[in-house]
């Protein structure tokens, strides 16, 4: 008899009727493995963790419903149809039938994942909420070499890109970019779109390598229904801008691998068109063929306009734009009236996609750029390579790093730390809070006190009162209401630890007062147990150790568990800040 | 439009002149060459100068050939393009190329040898004149390079032959042709940009000569890269002259009639054209192509439709962590590990290994490609479809607060805090201590065999006993009047007349430890046990038939009860003192541990291994109460001077207090001590219980029960003693009991010394 025997006419119960192992879900749907991780990848569908497992612990288990789900999809018979269409048309060539085999494979069966986004993601802001992912993704096989081994083909190593550049696109035009980071696997970006906080990872402009311990199939299906996504995102997103998607690009800038400034541009000329259009009643006739027609026309035309004026076309569309939050405002005017200049070892890509997004105009050394390296109006001249030719003496030399330092203190830093041939300051992550951590970078206070110096001059909110501002540590978060709180909640904490240091302090003497009491009122027998000096601090530390194990006794089990490993994770964050410090006190002890 | 009509005009300006037959090719060179500066006019222009110079050789040398011969060689002969070359590179060529034409016949044969060394061009095209010369058979093959002899001669051999000679082979003279002195990368590489024409220079290497692409070339090899017929002007598709005379035939080709078929229409045809029809008509086969739906469109148009999921919730997935400090290309030099950091990494087990080693790099532009990139999206991957979600609360709170609120400790006063007293004295481990019920007495029995009284404020030690066995308990009589004490050892209860108190007490005594007329007892409890007279001490012993583990008096002094480690009824039995009298009226279930009366109620308490039952003595059948401690093993129990609570140890450390009226599993466990619990003490009249345990500690709690049913007892821990010695062989707090009246504990240590705890 097996261990759970259930009589005959008894029906499972429970967990073992709820949830199935992968292989019960394989044989109950009728595929094979690797259509069901497909299905599995485009549904959303992931294991669950079922409180007792009942097949034992080395499967996944799926949940019924889960299953039932997929069963359900119409997409599980379309993939069969596709199926069996092709062994049509191996048939057919086996057959040396050619021909037939050409015809059936123009005609193939083809399946959309539109539904399936909208199933998956019934709101925009769903939608945008898992985009994390997404945008890592086809951000990186944007620049991932096409091949014919791993069945990645050309068309849609372009589509990554272009749809990429579109969202880069987007999202600068509308200074949603709040913080950018260079790290060592590439330059993290963060948006912040309808409250959400996008984070995504875009590679080095460095060609990729291909690893062979990577199944590129599984990746396949996920790139697939991503791209659908964000094909879907920028559709949205730039029919929310009133202009149409998908874009006409000046195929001279697409040529130039200028993309972005492309798009931008596109961009301009579609919403300005459209912002003109209702105002001039019918004095250009293409208005009246059509919407269409005349987007058309105005991206050629846009095309011909003299490229050294992007400048203006961008004022023009701003000034109307009236609902913008405080956030994207300050980004928005954080490079403004800044002309930076690009030289040619710099990341350009990502520089354009960042200095609009802050509200700078930017051009590059190359074709096409918007205005040349000799024009007197450039205020700052990014160049990575310490010798240039002509130094102009009108602009700044800075490397890089300063645009990304100045992006995520959101102030102009001074740059006398970042002209070029300096040894550059730290680049610090935009995505620490230092005081949760515990430790705090030398830059990142100097980079306080700069901001909180730059508010000051520029503004004093309403809310703060006097005694605030002058309170430096308050200044620092003077901008961020949210900061101030937090700063607010910190300070709380440490004058409550103060007080309960305060009250230990008072319980040792107490407790030392009290057993000297004790001693002398004893005779002779009770002075052998007068301790001596040092084993008295020794016996006051234990008790005080005692008197704090005391509630521990009390804790149920569960919350000691709690306790002991939430200690364990202070201990190791204490660690980790114990060893920087160290660190940093044998750097300056070097010094 | 336009390059098709220069075609044409470039055509007609040929026609024109071969008509003519013109007399000066090079000025009409002149004259066209300066404005057409464009490659797709030049490719006419060089048709037309093409054409041009060709007609000029015709009408030199051949001019009685047929037009189609005049057009062919337009075609098939490359030669011409070299001529072409000349005529465009300058003046002095093209004088040179017409000496050529004009002399050929003459000079082929004398100077060949010069000129081909100079410039096999000119060679070629000398091979090509002859070929001209020679009329019609040069032209059956399509390349002229055949027909030219190659400069050297050396035959289809392996250059490397020739590798480390001086010559690359030999001319047609059997004279060694010297190999070119070979140019220095640089200077190579200075000439190529130096010159704009150089990428159409290829290196003959077979002749060791540099070789131009002429323009024509270019258009030739583009031509048949592009897989269409080699000259431009060649038509694939011309269209078909029927040479045949048909006027003159009289007969037919064939006499046979015309067969009916011809006339008849096909039937598989019509079959073939019924299933067409048919698949039209089922709509198989369509001519419109289907409208194409737009890819993308506005999905979340419709919000207002916001369906219901009917399916399981959906876990949005975890967000990959935020990089940090560390992994900046650029980070603080703090976070970079020093060099022996590093090298300790290597020492480390794969799992324990950071996962990433900052690294800085001094500009954007020296950071190299990140090897994992693919990697870790792929593990991201794996880990959203294959990795169960689970909604985890994530807590966030200052682990303090997890502590309980305790009152403070100052309002519990007095609780006995710090040592007091020491009882010095015996010379083995002290393991048992008994308080005489007014509290000016304590018991102490050791291992030593030796049973001591102490003076309790002074420390004095009033009496001792010595006996052969370690002593295992003592226990003081609770009746004020009647000071004896039991004292467990072995097998053996000994009754001592402790000889304190008034004469008239000592008396009651003497008369109650008379051991005259013992009733004679049943013959099972007489195999449990038997009273005998103690001569040595004027006591009684009594004597049992196993090791005793633990003695309780019944509060008012009469009664006693042992236990022993025996199952079933034999385990516990109670002795009456005044009638000498043993009962064995429980049946038990286990091995009884130790055993305890209700301190105001007829109450008896049995604990086993695991369990404790409560007995009613008037009814001791079954137990009344089975209380489920959940321990693995009880060393010791204490009850509460109400009655209605009950402190259980074990000897895993962990102390359960049970509200009986509650339940019967305990209400709450307090696992203080590493090691095994010896002994629990309530105090009888203040809100304290104390544990004493093996790890050489004992702990002092406030436990306050209530009146009022509804309200649970307040535990609070006081306070750890220290004091007893921590020695590793088998140190420890052996035994402690509560002062009756004051807030006092003793303890008994191994250490062979009792102390006094006050507050």
């Amino acid at each position: 008899m097996p261990k759970h025997y259930r009589p005959a006419g008894k029906k499972k119960e429970g967990n073992a009727a709820r949830y199935m192992t992968r292989s019960q879900a394989l044989k109950h749907l009728q595929v094979n493995l690797n259509l069901f991780r497909r299905l599995c990848i485009v549904k959303g569908i992931f294991p669950r963790e079922p409180k007792k497992k009942v097949k034992g612990n080395h499967h996944t288990y799926y949940h019924v419903k889960d299953i039932a789900f997929l069963q359900h999809e119409p997409l599980l018979e379309k993939f069969r149809e596709i199926r069996t269409y092709q062994k049509k048309v191996i048939k057919a060539k086996a057959k040396k039938n050619e021909e037939l085999a050409r015809i059936l494979l123009t005609r193939q069966p083809t399946y959309k994942l539109d539904r399936l986004i909208r199933e998956r993601y019934p709101t925009f802001i769903d939608a945008l909420r898992d985009l994390d992912d997404c945008l890592t993704m086809v951000h990186l096989f944007a620049v991932l070499p096409a091949s014919d081994r791993e069945k990645l083909e050309v068309k849609r190593v372009h589509n990554c890109r272009k749809l990429s550049h579109e969202w880069q696109a987007y999202i600068s035009r509308n200074h949603a970019l709040r913080k950018v980071f260079v790290s060592v696997k590439g330059i993290y970006y963060q948006a912040e779109l309808e409250g959400q906080k996008i984070t995504w990872l875009t590679p080095h402009a460095i060609q990729q390598v291909f690893t062979n311990d990577v199944d590129f199939g599984v990746m396949l299906t996920f790139l697939e229904f991503y791209e659908t996504l964000l094909a879907f995102i920028n559709f949205k997103l730039y029919h929310s801008m009133n202009v149409k998607y998908p874009p006409i690009l000046d195929s001279r800038l697409e040529a130039l691998a200028a993309d972005l400034y492309a798009l931008s541009r596109y961009i301009d000329a579609s919403s300005r068109g459209m912002s003109v259009e209702p105002k001039v009643d019918a004095s250009s006739s293409s208005q009246s063929n059509g919407r269409e027609e005349s987007e058309l026309r105005l991206a050629q035309l846009q095309h011909q306009l003299p490229s050294s004026e992007p400048g203006a076309l961008m004022h023009l569309v701003a000034d109307k734009e009236v609902e913008e939050d405080e956030d994207t405002k300050m980004c928005k005017s954080l490079f403004k009236d800044l002309k930076f200049f690009l030289s040619r070892e710099v990341p350009r890509e990502s520089l354009l996609f960042v200095i609009p997004a802050f509200g700078g105009m930017v051009s590059w050394e190359g074709e096409g750029a918007p205005f040349k390296e000799d024009d007197e109006s450039i205020t700052h001249h990014i160049i990575d390579k310490p010798n240039s030719g002509h130094m102009y003496l009108s602009r700044e030399y800075v490397q890089p790093q300063w645009i990304y330092d100045c992006v995520n203190a959101l102030i102009i830093l001074p740059t006398e730390k970042y002209l070029v041939g300096r040894e550059l300051p730290p680049h610090l992550s935009p995505f620490v809070d230092n005081e949760a951590e515990g430790y705090v970078p030398d830059y990142a206070e100097t980079i306080k006190r700069l901001q909180a110096a730059a508010r000051n001059d520029v503004l004093p909110l309403p809310g703060v009162g006097k005694d605030d501002l002058e309170d430096p540590q308050n200044l620092l978060y003077a901008g961020v209401m949210s900061r101030a709180e937090e700063a607010e909640a910190a300070r709380t904490r440490k004058k409550m630890e103060e007080l309960e240091k305060q009250y230990h302090e008072e319980l040792k003497m107490e407790l030392t007062g009290s057993a000297g009491e004790e001693s002398e009122s004893e005779d002779d027998e009770a002075k052998t147990q007068i301790p001596e000096e040092s084993e008295a601090g020794a016996a006051v530390s234990q008790i005080a150790e005692d008197v704090a194990a005391m509630p521990r006794l009390l804790m149920s089990r569960k919350a000691r568990g709690l306790y002991d490993a939430m200690k364990m994770g202070d201990e190791r964050k204490n660690e980790t800040v114990e060893r920087l410090e160290r660190r940093r006190r044998i750097l300056k002890n070097a010094q | 439009m336009a390059p098709t009509k220069k075609g044409e005009a470039a055509r007609e300006t040929k026609r024109k002149r071969g008509s003519v037959n013109s007399q000066k090719p090079e000025p009409a060179v002149k004259e066209v060459k300066p404005v057409e500066k464009e490659v797709k006019s030049l490719k006419e222009e060089d048709l037309l100068l093409d054409s041009g110079t060709d007609s000029d050789y015709d009408g030199d040398s051949l001019s009685g050939s047929l037009n189609s011969d005049d057009f062919d060689s337009d075609i098939f002969d490359s030669e011409d393009d070299g001529s072409q070359r000349d005529t465009e590179d300058g003046e002095r060529e093209s004088l040179g190329d017409k000496d050529h034409g004009h002399e050929g016949s003459v000079g082929n044969d004398d100077n060949g040898d010069e000129s081909e060394q100079v410039d096999s061009e000119d060679g070629m095209e000398d091979g090509s004149d002859e070929g001209s010369e020679q009329g019609e058979v040069a032209e059956e093959s399509d390349s002229s390079e055949d027909e030219v002899a190659p400069r050297n001669t050396v035959g289809n051999v392996p250059l490397k032959w020739y590798e480390n000679e001086k010559h690359i082979g030999y001319d047609i003279n059997g004279m060694k042709i010297t190999k070119k002195e070979l140019r220095d990368k640089l200077d190579s590489f200075l000439a190529s940009m130096d010159d704009k024409k150089n990428w159409r220079q290829i290196l003959d290497e077979y002749n060791d000569e540099e070789v131009e692409v002429t323009k024509e070339e270019q258009m030739l090899i583009r031509r048949l890269l592009k897989g269409e017929a080699p000259h431009a002007d060649f038509d694939p598709y011309p269209t078909y002259v029927d040479w045949f005379k048909w006027d003159d035939a009289i007969h037919p080709l064939s006499s046979a009639p015309e067969p009916k078929r011809r006339f008849l229409p096909s039937k598989w045809e019509a079959k073939i054209v019924l299933k067409y029809v048919r698949a039209i008509r089922k709509g198989l086969i369509k001519f419109d192509k289907p409208e194409e739906e737009p890819k993308v469109y506005d999905l979340w148009g419709d919000s207002t439709s916001d369906q219901k999921n009917k399916h399981l919730t959906y876990i949005p997935p975890p967000k990959l962590k935020m990089p940090g400090h560390e992994e900046s290309y650029n980070p603080s030099l703090e976070y970079i590990p020093t060099e022996e950091e590093k090298a300790s990494y290597e020492l480390m087990y794969e799992e324990d290994r950071p996962k990433f080693i900052p690294k800085r790099f001094t500009s954007l532009r020296s950071i190299p490609a990140y090897g994992n990139a693919l990697n870790e999206l792929f593990d991201r991957c794996l880990d959203l479809y294959l990795c169960p979600r689970v909604r985890k609360k994530r807590i966030n709170i200052d682990p303090e607060s997890l502590k309980p609120k305790l009152p403070s400790r100052k309002d519990l006063r007095p609780y006995p805090n710090s040592c007091y007293l020491e009882y010095k004295g015996h010379t083995g481990k002290v393991t048992t201590i008994s308080t005489e019920c007014s509290g000016q007495w304590i018991a102490s029995g050791s291992t030593d065999g030796s049973v001591r009284i102490w003076e309790v404020e002074t420390g004095r030690c009033v009496k001792t006993w010595q006996f052969d066995e370690a002593v295992k308990r003592v226990a003081w009589n609770p009746h004020s009047d009647f000071s004896i004490l039991a004292v467990a050892m072995g097998r053996d209860l000994v009754i001592l007349n402790t000889e304190l108190g008034t004469d008239e007490q000592q008396e009651n005594i003497k008369e109650l430890l008379q051991l005259g007329n013992v009733p004679e007892p049943k013959a099972s409890v007489a195999a449990i046990a038997s009273w005998l007279p103690d001569e040595k001490n004027g006591g009684i012993i009594i004597r049992h038939f196993k090791n005793i583990s633990s003695i309780d008096w019944h509060r008012k002094g009469d009664y006693l009860s042992t236990v022993m480690a025996s199952g079933e009824t034999r385990g516990v039995v109670i002795h009456q003192i005044s009638k000498k009298l043993t009962q064995k009226p429980f049946k038990i279930r286990g091995l009884p541990v130790t055993a305890l009366f209700h301190p105001s109620r007829s109450y008896f308490f049995i604990a086993t291994r695991k369990n404790v039952r409560v007995y009613n003595l008037l009814k001791v059948e079954e137990p009344v109460k089975k209380l489920e401690t959940g321990m693995r093993e009880i060393s010791s129990m204490a009850i509460h001077p109400g009655g209605d609570n009950l402190i259980v140890g074990s000897k895993e450390g962990k102390m359960c207090w049970f509200d009986m009226d509650l339940s019967s599993k305990p209400y709450k466990t307090l696992k203080n001590h590493p090691k095994d619990i010896t002994n629990v003490a309530y105090h009888r009249s203040y809100p304290l219980f104390a544990s004493s345990s093996e790890d050489s500690t004992a702990y002092v709690f406030h436990g306050k029960v209530y009146n009022d049913l509804n309200e649970n007892p307040l535990i609070v821990p006081l306070e750890i003693l220290r004091g007893h010695s921590t020695s590793s062989n088998g140190g420890g707090v052996l035994d402690c009991k509560f002062h009756p009246r004051q807030p006092w504990l003793f303890t008994a240590g191994a250490d062979s010394i009792i102390k006094l705890y006050c507050h």
